[in-house]
């Protein structure tokens, strides 16, 4: 049975993009041979799909390779959680002494869980995101109309911390950080370094990363990775992240510089 | 030790097969979210949650097709809501004069006028024509033109059937068409009206799912 224009019209997109076989091809070539009006249609067709090729080879940023593979350094693989765990002869013996850590905790023994947990990879996504020095989507010095931005913007309580003095705010980038949302505050420091206060929801009540540093009315976490300091600090269920690469006095005394309200 | 090495055969592993898709990915993620941001943070999320149900890909089969489906399902459950769709045609005027056109005379016209009126095109005038599809046409259109993926990976990406596919690819080249023809007139590319019908259009949409070799034979 010959085709008309309008049967072929529809089956244009599956012809021009080779999805037919030998047969409906020549079905529609018959119909071709004879028809100006569709052999158009097909070489707009094809075209149109050599524009849309032609204008879009974007390639990613560099940056990017770099923070995927950062991100998947944290990553545990998918089934290796525990059958990982206990072939190993170490970590049995770990698991032993954090199972009797645990019952010493469930006795009492302590305020936090034992377990390190994997929140070093929100810090190094941070890190990621703070080395990109990518946009912001909001410009302000001001804390407060940047906390007004962000009020709507994260479902979480996100509070924008003031500095006593040091760093100039000056703005903030949303971003979504191990799948949780999280805000990136954008400081200048007097040394001329760029500065980054993560602040990101964290219901798991687990430590931050790095080792225990008290401050005055204040408990935080330093790391060092990758060339950056880090120091952390928990309110309720919120992690403060904050990313430099200033030195270790340099960056504790920008935290003694946080008012919290 | 042992889940060291495991651990880093899986993650080596992950990344060989992987990582070679990420320009193609993050082309994708682009012209979804529409803005570099957005596209990177995307991408990102992508190759985690890849990672992560990186046990339940079937080895041997098509890897590329697998991290697009998870980018396009991580679009549509996260992104998508913050993405402003933009409307497709902006006004009556435009879709008037985009009914009818005539090529500029010029001897490079004359030999084959749909080449060089495509090519007349400013790549950033084509990119806003795919950006202003509606987002289940945009999908089909990166999916098939800018990935060349088949209709039935498509179909597998997308979740739907492949006569799905079929029609909205139909009317997303069709949309598609009549924005780039808007554009045209506005560079001075094509002269509205007269003559040539670069944008003719069907009095009625068939049904592509009537075609006969989808639809059951």
């Amino acid at each position: 049975m010959a085709l008309h224009c309008r049967d072929i019209e529809s089956f244009l997109p599956a012809y021009v993009d080779g999805e037919f076989d030998a047969s409906e091809r020549a079905e529609v070539e018959s119909h071709l041979v004879d028809c100006a009006a569709c052999q158009h249609a097909v070489r707009i067709q094809s075209a149109m799909k050599e524009a849309v090729k032609r204008a879009a080879p974007a390639v990613a940023p560099i940056e990017l390779r770099r923070s995927v593979r950062l991100a998947l350094r944290d990553e545990e693989p998918p089934g290796s959680r525990w059958d990982a765990v206990l072939r190993n002869p170490r970590s049995v013996g770990l698991l032993a002494a954090a199972v009797g850590a645990a019952v010493w905790f469930l006795a009492g023994g302590m305020s936090h869980p034992i377990f390190p947990r994997n929140h070093s990879g929100l810090v190094e996504d941070g890190i990621a995101l703070h080395r990109r020095g990518l946009p912001l989507d909001y410009t302000a010095s001001d804390v407060g109309s940047v906390q007004q931005w962000l009020a709507g913007r994260l479902d979480f309580a996100a509070r924008v911390p003031r500095f006593r003095q040091g760093p100039a705010l000056q703005g903030v980038r949303l971003s979504h950080l191990h799948s949780r949302p999280a805000a990136a505050l954008s400081y200048a420091v007097p040394q001329g370094q760029r500065v980054t206060l993560l602040i990101a929801d964290d219901p798991d009540d687990g430590d931050p990363p790095g080792s225990v540093r008290r401050l005055p009315g204040r408990q935080v976490w330093l790391s060092r990775t990758r060339g950056y300091n880090v120091v952390s600090w928990r309110t309720d269920e919120i992690v403060y992240s904050l990313i430099s690469d200033l030195d270790e006095s340099d960056v504790l005394q920008l935290v003694q510089a946080v008012e919290l309200r | 030790m042992l889940d060291f090495k495991h651990t880093d055969r899986t993650r080596r592993e992950f990344e060989a097969l992987s990582l070679e898709h990420l320009d193609p990915l993050y082309s994708a993620a682009l012209r979804l979210t529409k803005n570099e941001r957005d596209a990177e943070d995307l991408v990102q999320d992508t190759f985690l949650r890849a990672f992560r149900f990186f046990d339940k890909f079937e080895r041997g089969t098509n890897m590329k097709a697998w991290l697009f489906k998870i980018l396009t399902n991580t679009f549509i459950n996260r992104y998508r809501r913050r993405v402003k769709e933009r409307t497709v045609v902006e006004g009556a005027a435009r879709e008037q004069s985009s009914e009818r056109f005539i090529v500029r005379e010029t001897a490079e016209s004359a030999v084959n006028p749909e080449q060089y009126f495509f090519d007349k095109l400013l790549s950033d005038d084509v990119l806003r024509s795919i950006d202003g599809l509606p987002i289940d046409f945009r999908l089909v259109v990166i999916l098939a033109d800018l990935q060349e993926f088949s209709y039935k990976e498509i179909a597998e990406i997308l979740d739907c059937p492949v006569g799905t596919v079929m029609s909205r690819l139909y009317r997303g080249r069709k949309l598609l068409q009549k924005n780039l023809m808007s554009y045209a007139v506005e560079q001075g590319v094509l002269q509205a009206p007269r003559a040539m019908e670069l944008g003719s259009e069907a009095e009625e949409e068939a049904d592509v799912l009537q075609f006969k070799r989808r639809a059951g034979g």
